[in-house]
């Protein structure tokens, strides 16, 4: 699963049952989920318990696990039960069973095998567009739409001398949008990046996509959206065609005003605000691809929006040398604003720029909210082609590097979570530390004094509850 | 003679020189200045700067911003690109990339050559020294624009035109002894005869030039070389490039095979130089070795055993470009075999031989490595030092000699004396310098005026020096020639493969503290973070691991209290400037042959001219400050390693810190030379199985406030960099130091006899002994059987004398 992929899933398992019932309608949202969202092994139960007429009983399902896929095997489950994909239930007094969500099943069912009147896949206009626009204008369209609001984030810290005007091409929908998300702060009517900010620049496109859209769905309701429509339609718009036009009117009203903003950010397009016709970019097209497109489908995106001038050379473009010289084939301002922020830049000649990561420069990055592990990210994601046939890509010295000039700044590290201690016995405290442990939020713990420290605290809310119930029932009977 | 004024003659006609007559109060650092100012590189880029466009980026990129540069429509199949400064920046997975490596390294310095991307920078010196090697201003510029991906600035274009335009134009020449000044171009020499100083120095009465046919290129065979091993000993040099080979043809079509001349008085060569440098045409230094008649000839040749390497002969084949032997620096890296290229230009020039070198043992070992290659007669060899002073019996032998011998200020003894004056007496074929970085140009110079040689030839490693006094070699010696690629060497397996590593030790709280005190004084402060206990368990594991590995270790401290606190620690032998000789070679020989003895301690001394190639491990545990030479010096010591040609061996070069301290600032100052070379320095931050590790030393709190009260006590300049005297290092240079100094340990003790022989059931056992002393000890006979043998001998001799 991708890191984009992943940040979508933490939303989504927060959303209550209500709202997924209704997710659950559409066929497009539920194919998307079940593509994009869900980890192999859930896949894998999913596509098992679909068609079967009954109930999966628990022993079944831990007798297809093997003992050592166990922590997999729990990850899974806890995956589809926070989604309410699958229900627990107690079907006789000994007997627990899984049951898949009704609903998730019928459009999953509808969506593998086609048929209905939904019209969640997007519906094509009956007349042929008068002005179709073909890819390479959709790209181009993206493209520039994207990097004018990358512009305007790095205006405030990018040393370029034209940033303003170059991001002023944003509207204010979009304005309020990044402000919401707290990607930058706004001071006498001037933006300033912050360090979410930072990490959102560093960020692959398609993550980025997903980031705002989360920022969007989380302010849907101030402004009298639903979030089910705007959700439903950012998974269909994941399963649309790139280069076909789409009718708006089998939209829902917030769909239709959602539209607009998207156009603002490049995600959609529409001729005019009365078309009723929009088409989707590249941008919306690769939103739910499954992990896998993203060593296919992103390079080409990446391109498109990355390097417009080095069409030929592929996805990367930075050179890192064991001597910490830096030498990006690049010739956009964007990507020139980017690496100044880690990298000492010396010298630009019409396809390459020069520079050299200092600890200055990475400790002044450090400074401004920016970690080591995303300047390596970054710099290992956009690698040139030659240092892609390197093992690992970046030379490892530099890499470790990075992170002690990191780590020499800041020699204590902070972790948000949740402590638990005070449990009834022993035998509490090892189920859940082993449970915790299975799920890999445990943080830290302390045997003796029986104290738990946790990242998160949902799955095991929810195990406990689950534990608690069966434990009653049983003491009933 | 300030530049304001320079700038305002030139307004004047060209000719007019005659308001400079006062050169005579200048110094040379006065004109080096002013060589440097005319041809600076970074005003010139500043300049050409202001020529370029300007965007919103331009203001990041300090250095050079060529942005608005036209790029050629082929330019992914050219290799480089060109800024207005002279750096260059080479892709090396270019197709073209070798044919542009070879042609760079002739015309401009390698700044980094790691694994994708190269940097070179053109300097005036480096395009001095490919104008010497027969490089036209044309050539330069035409080949530079065809690699180039970006069209050529008219800055750099005039860079090279202006630099190579005055350099190298004019030769100084000896001939039958006597000094000429020659040129291809008559109208130098008759700008030159302008000046008045220079017409002053002229021998030769009459007004018109000397003509001669210009010398064949490539008239001779290198011996070693593949063209001296075939059959035809005028075969050209195949490392000609395509390029060297058309421009040859152009100069047959321009029937420019004329030279012209005039003869300067020999005894006042030096003046000239310095005169011609001042007025913007610096001399070349030539020597025409074979039509020299009037020096004796040296029997002296290669054996027949001996094969050059190709970076070897390319570096000579720079040397000996037209049949004549030009002076200059080639720098190759340690153990690359520079010795074998100053024999084989030895035994190309066939004639009186001088070798400089740093230090007594390195001439020693010079000398050995002369009979090892060569078939000169052990007696033509002499030794100048401050324990031999000897002469060669013969008209032309070769003299060995270190920079201090040459250099002394004071009063010799009667037989240096004599030797000295024999020595300036003569003339000089060849006159080699080892180790020719360490030398400062002072004492250089005295060198290279007061022994008559015709030509020079520098040898380094690391044409490197914090001080930037290199630059001043260039006019002393020549320019640099040629300069090996680390990477590829260690590739083609010339030089061993080296694994660095970086080991940060954390500093133990007591120590740290200590080092805190404001109190404490930087020298303290240093001792503390070397003898930090941290370090010490660091170093004492390492050694511990690459022993039971069978590596052969050698271990680098600066500070002799260290040295000998580690070594006597850990019960190794060690070095340093106050080891006399002979148990320094008793030392250095059981490293060598004994399998217990596999682990010695080297102060400074050690850095350079020790040939140690079993060693394949160095640990590094004080160094000095962020020199970047002795990194790479000290990295040499490992990379003639003998077993480097074993499948996947690999050298190991461990550099211990201690955390928080100095030291962590000054080593990544010191590894930036060895990082451009390509080697990556990995941090441990953790030395694995170290806790599991037994008897550690220090590993009691009791132990280790033992050790931070015997640094504390240490007196005052025990943190003090060891000062060496005789050795070029030390800041003195004064020789016969060493030897008056009275030396220590004799101490006259009450006591019965009784005691000392045992008779109290008293004996005397030494813990934390000098392990140098055990070595003495073994020095007799090693094997059980010879011993054996020798104590029935013994035996036998005692039966009978009862």
């Amino acid at each position: 699963m991708s890191a984009s992929a992943s940040q979508a899933l933490a939303y989504l398992e927060e959303l209550p049952l209500t709202v997924h019932k209704k997710l659950y309608q559409q066929p497009s949202t539920v194919l998307a989920i079940f593509r994009c969202m869900l980890p192999h092994l859930a896949k894998t139960i999913v596509m098992a318990m679909l068609y079967m007429t009954g109930p999966l009983p628990i022993a079944d399902l831990d007798a297809w696990v093997r003992e050592d896929a166990r922590s997999e095997k729990d990850k899974a489950v806890s995956n589809l039960e926070s989604l309410h994909i699958i229900n627990l239930e107690q079907e006789s007094p000994k007997q627990y069973t899984y049951r898949l969500n009704a609903g998730f099943a019928r459009s999953l069912r509808q969506a593998l095998t086609g048929g209905g009147s939904h019209a969640s896949f997007g519906v094509p206009p009956s007349q042929p567009d008068p002005e179709r626009v073909d890819l390479a204008f959709l790209d181009e369209y993206a493209r520039k739409r994207w990097e004018t609001i990358l512009y305007y984030m790095v205006a405030s810290t990018s040393g370029l001398a034209n940033a303003e005007s170059l991001g002023s091409g944003v509207n204010d929908g979009t304005k309020t949008l990044l402000r919401n998300g707290e990607f930058v702060r706004v001071i006498h009517g001037k933006a300033h990046i912050t360090e979410k900010g930072f990490s959102f620049v560093l960020q692959e496109v398609n993550s980025q996509v997903w980031s705002l859209l989360l920022i969007y769905l989380k302010h849907a309701e101030q402004l009298q959206m639903s979030e089910v429509d705007i959700l439903s339609f950012i998974f269909m718009l994941g399963s649309l065609e790139l280069g076909q036009d789409y009718s708006t009117e089998t939209l829902s009203p917030t769909q239709q005003k959602m539209l607009e903003d998207l156009s603002a950010l490049g995600i959609v397009y529409c001729s005019s605000k009365s078309s009723t016709r929009f088409y989707p970019t590249r941008l919306a097209t690769t939103l739910t691809s499954e992990a896998g497109a993203l060593s296919t489908v992103e390079p080409v995106i990446a391109n498109a929006l990355d390097a417009p001038s080095q069409g030929s050379s592929g996805k990367g473009y930075i050179i890192v040398e064991t001597n910490y010289r830096l030498y990006a084939y690049t010739s956009s301002h964007l990507q020139i604003a980017v690496l100044n922020l880690f990298v000492k830049l010396t010298s630009r000649f019409p396809n390459l720029v020069a520079g050299k990561l200092t600890k200055e420069s990475v400790r002044r990055a450090n400074g401004l909210g920016i970690s080591a592990s995303q300047i390596i990210d970054y710099l290992a994601t956009h690698a040139h082609p030659q240092m892609q046939k390197n093992n690992p890509v970046l030379p490892p010295t530099v890499m470790d590097q990075i992170r002690l000039w990191e780590y020499e700044g800041e020699r204590i590290q902070t972790t948000d979570g949740y402590l638990m201690k005070d449990f009834r016995d022993e035998i509490e405290y090892n189920e859940i530390r082993a449970y915790t442990e299975s799920l890999g939020i445990l943080v830290w713990r302390n045997d003796h004094k029986r104290f738990l420290f946790l990242d998160r605290l949902e799955q095991v809310k929810l195990y406990m509850e689950n534990k608690k119930n069966r434990g009653r029932s049983q003491a009933s009977k | 003679m300030p530049p304001k004024r320079k700038a305002a003659q030139a307004v004047e006609s060209d000719d007019d020189y005659d308001e400079s007559l006062d050169e005579g109060v200048l110094s040379d650092q006065e004109t080096f200045d002013r060589l440097k100012a005319q041809y600076d590189v970074v005003a010139m880029s500043k300049k050409a700067r202001a020529s370029h466009q300007v965007d919103a980026a331009s203001h990041m990129f300090k250095k050079a911003d060529q942005w608005d540069a036209r790029l050629k429509p082929d330019h992914a199949s050219r290799p480089l690109w060109v800024d207005d400064a002279g750096r260059i920046i080479l892709e090396s997975f270019s197709p073209a990339f070798s044919e542009a490596q070879t042609f760079l390294i002739n015309i401009a310095e390698p700044q980094s050559r790691v694994s994708k991307i190269h940097e070179y920078s053109l300097t005036t010196h480096s395009l001095f020294a490919a104008v010497s090697v027969g490089f036209s201003t044309q050539d330069i510029i035409s080949q530079l624009d065809k690699f180039s991906k970006t069209s050529l600035s008219p800055s750099v274009r005039s860079f090279i035109e202006k630099s190579t335009s005055s350099f190298g134009k004019a030769r100084i020449v000896l001939k039958h002894t006597l000094s000429y000044i020659e040129s291809d171009d008559p109208e130098i020499l008759r700008r030159l005869l302008r000046d008045p100083t220079i017409a002053e120095c002229r021998a030769d009465g009459s007004n018109d030039l000397l003509q001669e046919a210009a010398p064949k290129v490539g008239g001779i065979a290198i011996p070693g070389t593949k063209a001296a091993a075939g059959a035809n000993q005028v075969a050209q040099p195949q490392q000609q490039s395509e390029m060297m080979a058309s421009l040859k043809e152009d100069d047959d079509d321009d029937d420019a095979a004329q030279v012209h001349s005039f003869q300067i008085k020999s005894e006042e060569r030096e003046r000239v130089i310095k005169r011609c440098q001042d007025i913007g045409l610096p001399l070349t230094e030539e020597y025409d070795f074979k039509n020299d008649e009037v020096n004796p000839d040296l029997e002296i040749d290669l054996r027949p055993s001996a094969r050059i390497r190709d970076y070897q002969e390319r570096a000579l084949g720079k040397m000996f470009g037209n049949s004549r032997a030009r002076s200059g620096i080639i720098v190759l890296p340690c153990g690359a075999g520079k010795t074998l290229v100053g024999i084989t230009a030895s035994c190309t020039i066939q004639k009186s031989i001088m070798v400089l070198c740093t230090s007594a043992m390195s001439a020693v070992q010079w000398r050995a490595e002369f009979i090892k290659w060569s078939n000169v007669d052990p007696n033509d060899i002499a030794v100048f030092t401050s324990s031999d002073k000897n002469t060669f019996p013969r008209q032309a032998g070769i003299l060995i000699s270190t920079y201090t011998m040459i250099t002394a200020t004071k009063k010799r003894s009667h037989d240096a004396e004599k030797v000295w004056d024999w020595i300036r007496s003569r003339e000089w074929g060849l006159l080699v310098a080892d180790e020719v970085h360490v030398v400062p140009a002072n004492v250089f110079k005295k060198v290279t005026y007061a022994i008559a040689s015709h030509c020079k030839l520098g040898l380094t490693a690391t044409l490197l020096r914090e001080d930037d006094k290199i630059e001043t070699l260039n006019f002393l010696i020549g320019p640099k020639l040629y300069e090996a690629n680390w990477q590829e060497l260690a590739e083609q397996g010339h030089i061993a493969k080296v694994q660095c590593a970086e080991v940060w030790c954390q500093m133990t709280p007591e120590f740290y503290t200590e080092w805190l005190r404001p109190s404490s004084t930087n020298q303290k402060k240093a001792l503390l973070s070397v003898m930090n206990p941290k370090k010490f368990q660091a170093c004492q594991f390492l050694i511990d691991y690459h022993e039971k590995r069978g590596d052969k270790i050698i271990v680098f401290a600066d500070n002799v209290f260290a040295l000998e606190a580690y070594a006597k620690k850990l019960g190794k032998a060690y070095i340093y400037g106050d080891t006399p000789q002979a148990e320094r070679l008793r030392i250095l020989e059981n490293f060598q042959h004994n399998e217990l003895v596999n682990t010695i301690f080297l102060s400074k001394i050690g850095d350079t001219s020790l040939d140690l190639p079993e060693a394949t491990c160095l640990i590094q545990i004080s160094s000095h400050y962020g020199s970047r030479r002795q990194e790479a010096q000290r990295l040499g010591r490992i990379l003639r390693a003998k077993r480097r040609n074993d499948e996947g061996f690999n050298a190991f070069f461990y550099s211990l810190v201690s955390k928080d301290t100095d030291e962590m600032f000054y080593s990544s100052k010191r590894q930036a030379f060895l990082v451009d070379q390509g080697y990556a320095f990995k941090v441990i931050t953790r030395l694995e199985g170290l806790e599991h590790h037994n008897d550690l030393a220090f590993s009691t709190p009791q132990e280790r406030r033992e050790l931070l009260q015997s640094v504390v006590d240490a007196k005052e300049g025990a943190g003090d960099v060891e000062n060496i005297k005789g050795d070029l290092f030390g800041s003195k240079y004064a020789s016969n130091q060493g030897r008056g100094k009275k030396k220590a340990g004799v101490r006259r003790l009450a006591g019965t006899l009784s005691e000392l022989s045992g008779g109290q059931d008293m004996a005397y056992i030494e813990y934390n002994k000098s392990k140098n002393k055990d070595l003495k000890k073994k020095q007799g006979v090693k094997n059980a059987f010879v011993k054996k043998l020798a104590r029935n001998t013994e035996n036998a001799r005692k039966a009978a004398g009862k």
